[in-house]
């Protein structure tokens, strides 16, 4: 382990704010890594994870100023180099992974044109042999037809593919380093897995080294030798891989693998610190929402009936295109019981969102459905108090707390605005409401009068609960609520969920493109493949030992995270 | 790269309100470093406080026949009149003092151009929001309303419609009103259109809440931002357009004159060396616009985020 090749020496990179203060993105961090080390670094938005590989290619903003320290590749230090000499560097010492190989690759040029440009840029390859040394890495990062594919533009290919090729072009000035920034984040969990295998392979066939930066604790579990943990730009803990995870010594870091839901066991509540709100305000919210009428419905009688559920959404016929027809959810049947929580799972394109729109009646439904809520069919409601009566009893929690928000309302109205609009509530009552709501879903009453952006993200999603609970709802569409957030705000979420479940009774319909997070909320979950439901049942069975080989791959495909098999 | 936050904390989130700048603050925000933009919004403020005082500054009240005489016709700069007053700019054919024929023509051209542009716009924008909001037959209506006029040119239009109803302020204004909403009514469904793609118009769907009220507290609000940034380039749209209508004289009446009929009053006398008739009230309205489009300019930099940080 003596062949070093990056060598991160107290590192601090500072922005200079607005106010005349200093934003230090990086706080004195040192890392090592040697040739072909595949090294984590882990952390949560914000923490400064991608400032690192910045600062190695020399990219950093211009505001950014280097305080201290600096970054050495064999042992020259590239933070003090001139712009020029990067030109050396990038690609062809380094190369670079990003997020999204969507926008990695320019749209306008074919995949042969980037890949040879790139080729004869950083190689000595020319013309044909640059051609044929392109098909040779395609082969080698496992794109099928790779000949053919370098006539293809980006669009034309899938996310997976697209990431391979970006591959492709980063070890093909053969690198001694490869900076991969949350490489498959955007990419669904089965193809997640199998482009993690292409990388290690190509990476190892060749000794190159990783720095994997990533939000993923089981992407980090599978592929890392080495993890440093970073949070709020400061080094929390540094170890082997299955050090870190089995024998967390901090308690950020012990924090971090708490939060972490997971696929193999099911956990009453996340062993995170959940801020609870003023306890007398907590209760007079929960006995406002327990006052609704609650029309007792028969025992045993499903709270919420469907049949025959199915989308075709169309596009009409341009010039330039013809009328097509897309089958998004079809034929699909089940009932939720009161108080329960029904998952839904599914990669993007499953159709899971489109049902919960369709019963929340944001979406019609092809004709030939039934819907039946309370043993009622909800096309049978006539009158206008019953239909909104109907519309506010199912609630949603969406997936995107920046937009899930009016921002030119504060909290406070973004909670009551519709309760006052519909003259349930006056304005006295309104404020009182949003307060008690407010402490109800851990956030502090005082902080109704402020705009939507002064929050957080997982202080957003709080929000949209409580505006989801206003209305006194029996079911709440949960629509990837905590997709969006870090894995701790995460957890924190969940916790929050299951408490308001247990208090109020709710039944929740919970999608989800992660199975491990529908194992800790579920009782029962659906699968979901391409508009039709291939297998349903008792999350313990379905997501331990499925029967239908779709969710077998789906759980294969998970990277797991189980810290005590990590040696 | 501002950190998420995971805790909630009052004191800190009570002290980042009381951060929050003021609307006065925002606003100095917007021209500092600027002196161009500086310089036009001063000039701007220079203006109106001119027309809003002009009955105070004015020598003479030019809509008054009885102070007019004819003995002081075409004064040149400097002169004075027969009782003794100061014309600082001379005189019209008319007797009329030409300072204060541009004083009350600045009143008159703002004015026009101020009530044309706001209703104007309102229009525009309610076109707009019920168009991105109705969808069907309601939007194809109106776009293709839009459509149409805007394949008039703008003078055109207005000319066919005072031909049809006749001059004057009013006719003009509605004119002008005529031409100004349609732009309006497409930049403001184009940004409706995505807002309506967002996850709290769902929300408010769900609250039952009617289209009405999804139009007037969600839609309404955050659509109206790049209205507002392109509102002072439509005011000085609207001055050029009446300067433009009143000086092919179907605009305002020459016994109240604004700026482009001043302008064509002094247009048979330019070769007859008698330039101050129509040169100083030009100077004016080319110096009104060019103040308005410089701080049009700013305004629309600053509301473009790949230019902002970069100023």
């Amino acid at each position: 382990m003596s062949d070093r090749l990056i060598e991160v020496e107290d590192l601090t990179i500072a922005y200079p704010m607005a106010d005349g203060e200093v934003f230090r993105a990086i706080d004195n961090f040192s890392m090592s890594v040697n040739r072909g080390q595949i090294v984590g670094v882990v952390g949560e938005s914000g923490a400064g994870k991608s400032t690192i590989g910045k600062a190695t290619l020399g990219l950093l903003d211009e505001n950014a100023v280097i305080d201290t320290g600096g970054v050495s590749l064999d042992k020259v230090m590239v933070t003090q180099l001139e712009e020029h000499a990067f030109t050396d560097i990038r690609g062809n010492k380094i190369g670079y992974i990003y997020q999204n190989p969507m926008t990695a690759l320019n749209p306008v040029l074919t995949i042969g044109e980037q890949m040879i440009e790139a080729i004869e840029a950083n190689t000595d390859k020319r013309g044909a042999a640059a051609r044929a040394y392109a098909i040779h890495l395609l082969e080698q990062a496992e794109v099928p037809q790779a000949e053919d594919r370098l006539s293809k533009y980006p669009h034309q290919l899938s996310g997976g593919l697209c990431q391979r090729i970006v591959f492709a072009i980063a070890i093909s000035a053969k690198p001694d380093l490869i900076i991969a920034d949350e490489p498959t984040t955007a990419l669904d969990v089965t193809v997640q897995k199998a482009v993690l295998d292409t990388l290690v392979k190509l990476t190892r066939q060749e000794n190159i080294a990783i720095i994997l930066i990533t939000h993923d604790m089981g992407v980090v579990a599978e592929m890392c030798d080495y993890v440093y943990v970073l949070r709020h730009g400061k080094l929390v803990e540094e170890g082997p891989t299955a050090q870190v995870l089995k024998h967390p010594t901090q308690p950020y870091s012990r924090e971090l693998m708490a939060a972490i839901p997971r696929i193999d066991q099911k956990v009453e509540r996340f062993a995170v610190p959940g801020g609870l709100g003023q306890a007398e305000d907590r209760q007079r919210a929960i006995q406002y929402l327990m006052s609704r009428k609650a029309e007792a419905g028969e025992a045993g009688a499903p709270l919420l009936s469907v049949r025959n559920l199915s989308k075709t959404f169309t596009t009409k016929a341009t010039a330039l295109k013809a009328a097509s027809a897309f089958k998004a959810v079809s034929d699909v049947s089940f009932d939720v019981m009161p108080g329960e929580t029904l998952g839904i799972v599914g990669e993007s394109g499953s159709g899971k969102s489109t049902v919960g729109r369709m019963i929340l009646g944001l979406h019609t439904p092809d004709p030939g459905y039934e819907i039946r809520y309370r043993g009622r069919d909800v096309n049978e409601l006539t009158s206008r108090a019953e239909k909104l009566a109907h519309r506010q009893s199912l609630q949603c929690i969406f997936q995107d707390p920046y937009s899930s928000l009016n921002p030119r309302m504060t909290a406070g109205d973004n909670i009551t605005y519709a309760l006052r609009a519909h003259g349930t509530i006056d304005r006295g009552e309104a404020r009182q409401l949003a307060g008690d709501l407010m402490e109800l879903v851990g956030l502090p009453r005082a902080s109704a009068r402020k705009m939507p952006h002064a929050f957080s993200g997982g202080e957003r999603q709080r929000i949209g609960i409580a505006r989801a609970l206003s209305f006194r709802p029996d079911f709440i569409f949960c629509d990837e609520p905590t997709s969006a957030l870090d894995v701790t705000v995460q957890a924190e979420l969940l916790n929050l969920m299951k408490d308001l479940q247990d208090q109020l009774g709710l039944t929740l319909l919970f999608v989800s493109h992660d199975l491990a997070v529908v194992r800790q909320m579920c009782d029962r979950v659906m699968v979901m493949k391409s508009g039709e439901v291939v297998e349903a049942g008792a999350c313990d069975k379905v997501l331990v030992a499925p029967d239908h080989p779709y969710t077998q791959g789906l759980l294969d495909a998970m990277p797991r995270f189980r810290p005590e098999d990590a040696a | 790269m501002p950190a998420d936050a995971t805790t909630t904390d009052v004191d800190s989130a009570l002290k980042a309100e009381a951060q929050e700048p003021s609307f006065a603050q925002k606003f100095w925000k917007v021209f500092r470093g600027h002196p161009a933009a500086l310089a036009g919004l001063i000039g701007i403020i220079v203006f109106v406080l001119l027309a809003i005082f002009a009955p105070v500054i004015a020598p003479q009240d030019p809509y008054d026949q009885t102070q007019l005489d004819i003995l002081d016709g075409l004064l040149p700069p400097g002169s004075q009149l027969w009782d003794g007053t100061p014309s600082v700019l001379g005189t019209d054919a008319l007797g009329r003092d030409i300072l204060s024929a541009v004083l009350y023509g600045l009143r008159i051209s703002l004015f026009v151009a101020l009530v044309a542009v706001i209703v104007g716009s309102a229009i525009g924008v309610f076109m707009g929001l019920l168009a991105a909001m109705k969808g069907g037959w309601v939007e194809t209506v109106i776009m293709r309303t839009v459509d149409l006029k805007m394949s008039f040119p703008g003078i055109l239009l207005a000319l066919m419609v005072l031909a049809v109803f006749g001059t004057g302020i009013d006719k003009v204004i509605i004119a002008l009103i005529i031409g100004a909403w349609a732009s309006e009514a497409r930049l403001v469904r184009a940004v409706a259109l995505s807002e309506l793609k967002k996850e709290y118009i769902d929300a408010a769907r769900l609250a039952g809440l009617s289209d009405w009220r999804i139009m007037g507290r969600f839609l309404f609000p955050n659509s109206i931002s790049p209205v507002l940034v392109v509102l002072p380039m439509s005011i000085s749209g609207a001055i050029g357009a009446e300067a433009t209508l009143s000086f092919l004289g179907v605009g305002v009446p020459i016994t109240e004159p604004s700026l482009g009929l001043l302008i064509a009053n002094g247009n048979d006398y330019i070769l007859s060396g008698k330039w101050w008739i129509s040169l100083f009230p030009g100077l004016v309205l080319v110096g009104l616009v060019l103040c308005i489009n410089v701080v049009a300019d700013r305004l629309r930099d600053h509301a473009n985020p790949y230019l902002r940080g970069k100023d």
